[in-house]
């Protein structure tokens, strides 16, 4: 086992520690916020780079979109030696508390996806590592952002199951997905996105550790309104500020996950 | 809301926080321990006891065997002022380094109940609270017992369909790999009630943990090869006395973390 296929790296081109963004445009700007980094790959949409944040050895390697080149991106870096996996992402809300710009930090996923089911039934819970949720507590706190621990709904689908027509290109609407939200409101899930539950239930198959943090962009139930009309690129909040903190608590994870594990 | 229907108890008789026994008959052992106790109700399986353990107000309520009626205890105890849910109970374990005697520390359960998929579709994710999983490793670390930390099976199934286990040998294909299966996700034990309580915790927005000791390695078959529990569980005083301390001690320190966060 020594070149992976799709990620084009190979033993000893990771830290133990790997960061997970979607966007391959995004781990620069990651990577900018350590001690030093280098560029160890970029193929597809995989990109990697490696460093170190304040002395503690740490990856970023981008997922691409989506739960199936995400579980692609996961089996690879797992050949080379990683052996915890923090998300760092967006998403969006349903919950009235949840405000954008907020960080979600999720301690388990819905599992509306279709990589992960064919990995564990669907009755497998997709939950965090607990010492990654209890880092990414503790990160959240030292930096003074606000934050919310939750249940994300992870799905396939960017552009669907809104409650009105509008989301779906040119009006495509199915009456099951009216209450799609409303219902995930109720029970209490904090976020939806698209990456994280096949990231925590292959950590857990493999005895790995994940988590994942999401700053927070829009709420899905809001953002749409009356007319329904659903349009990311004019309604997300999408300041280069909230990806910042985003990567700087998603750093601050690893630097608390390494030092309780120097001390373990 | 006064009387509950099952549980037979009104607000004002339990403490915030409920150890959740299956068995009626270990809530008395449970309440031994603690500073002082005094039967509240007792109704079909349901048996409370409610009282003070190192000065934290604190509860203990059977719930019967199975999701259903423990669905219908969390119901019911959540409406009188429960908030704070610790199951105690026994289980299986699926992995040869989870020994019998040992602790499992519940993080999340694999939902193979019927009551759960009821409530929220089976996609949701049965997961403990993280303070109460991290409250229960304090307190296994404290009392210096061998603990492990992970996933749960719970099933519907005691006697399930696969050799020697149901009446008769009656066996169906689907579960002849499914332990293997299972153990093979890395879930460590098998009980059945942890999933409900995780599932109901969750979407009501209070906390739901579970502790449970190994009383056997699921799939354990005596000489004849049959399945029995009676000949191969192990369900002493002494390992049953020693998950009821690590439950209170669990109740105890959210307890004072939670005066603490509030400080």
């Amino acid at each position: 086992m020594s070149l992976q296929y799709h990620l084009k790296l190979s033993p000893g081109d990771v830290a133990p520690y790997v960061l997970l963004p979607g966007d391959p445009g995004r781990v620069p700007l990651v990577a900018s916020l350590w001690d030093e980094s280098r560029e160890v790959a970029s193929n597809r949409e995989y990109v990697t780079f490696t460093g170190t944040y304040r002395g503690v050895p740490i990856s970023c390697t981008s997922t691409g979109i989506g739960c199936p080149s995400t579980a692609i991106a996961m089996e690879e870096l797992a050949r080379v030696g990683a052996t915890t996996f923090v998300r760092i992402g967006t998403c969006g809300t349903f919950q009235d508390r949840v405000r954008p710009g907020d960080i979600a930090i999720f301690d388990s996923a819905a599992r509306y996806d279709g990589t992960s089911a064919l990995y564990a039934p669907v009755e497998f819970p997709a939950v965090a590592d607990h010492d990654v949720v209890e880092a990414a507590i503790a990160a959240g706190r030292e930096l003074g952002f606000p934050f919310h621990v939750g249940t994300t709904r992870t799905s396939d689908a960017f552009y669907a199951r809104h409650p009105r027509p509008g989301s779906s290109f040119d009006g495509y609407w199915q009456s099951t997905w009216r209450d799609h939200f409303e219902d995930l409101k109720r029970m209490n899930v904090i976020a939806a996105e698209m990456e994280a539950s096949v990231i925590l239930v292959l950590a857990r198959i493999w005895g790995l550790r994940a988590g994942g943090i999401a700053v927070v962009l829009d709420n899905v139930l809001e953002v749409s309104g009356e007319t329904g009309r659903f349009d990311p690129q004019e309604q997300f909040e999408h300041g280069g500020d909230e990806i910042e903190r985003l990567a700087r608590m998603g750093s601050e994870v690893v630097r608390i996950l390494a030092e309780q594990d120097a001390a373990a | 809301m006064s009387l509950q229907y099952h549980v037979r108890l009104a607000p004002g008789d339990v403490a915030p926080a409920v150890l959740l026994p299956g068995d009626p008959g270990r809530v008395e052992v449970v309440a031994s321990m603690w500073d002082e106790a005094r039967h509240v109700s007792s109704n079909r399986e349901y048996v409370t006891f409610t009282g003070t353990y190192r000065g934290v107000p604190i509860s203990c309520t059977s719930t019967g065997i199975g999701s259903p009626s423990t669905a219908i205890a969390l119901e019911e105890l959540a409406r009188v002022g429960a908030t704070t849910f610790v199951r105690i109970g026994t289980c299986g374990s699926l992995q040869e380094r989870v020994r019998v005697g040992a602790v499992a520390i519940l993080d999340s359960a694999i939902r193979a109940d019927g009551t759960s998929s009821l409530y929220a579709p089976v996609e949701f994710p049965a997961v403990a609270h993280h303070q109460v999983v991290d409250a229960a490793l304090e307190a296994a670390r404290e009392l210096g017992v061998p603990h492990h930390l992970g996933t749960t099976f719970s099933t519907d199934l005691f006697y399930v369909p696969e050799a020697g286990s149901a009446f008769g040998g009656y066996e169906q294909s689907a579960w002849r790999e499914r332990y293997a299966d299972v153990a093979g996700t890395n879930a460590l034990a098998a009980e059945m009630e942890a999933g409900v309580l995780m599932v109901l915790s969750r979407i009501w927005g209070l906390r739901g943990g579970a502790i449970a000791l190994v009383a056997d390695v699921a799939e354990a078959k005596s000489e004849s090869g049959a399945f029995d529990p009676e000949a191969t569980f192990d369900v002493s005083e002494e390992p049953i006395e020693r998950l009821a301390r690590i439950g209170c001690e669990t109740v105890r320190i959210l307890a004072e973390r939670d005066r603490m966060r509030r400080a």
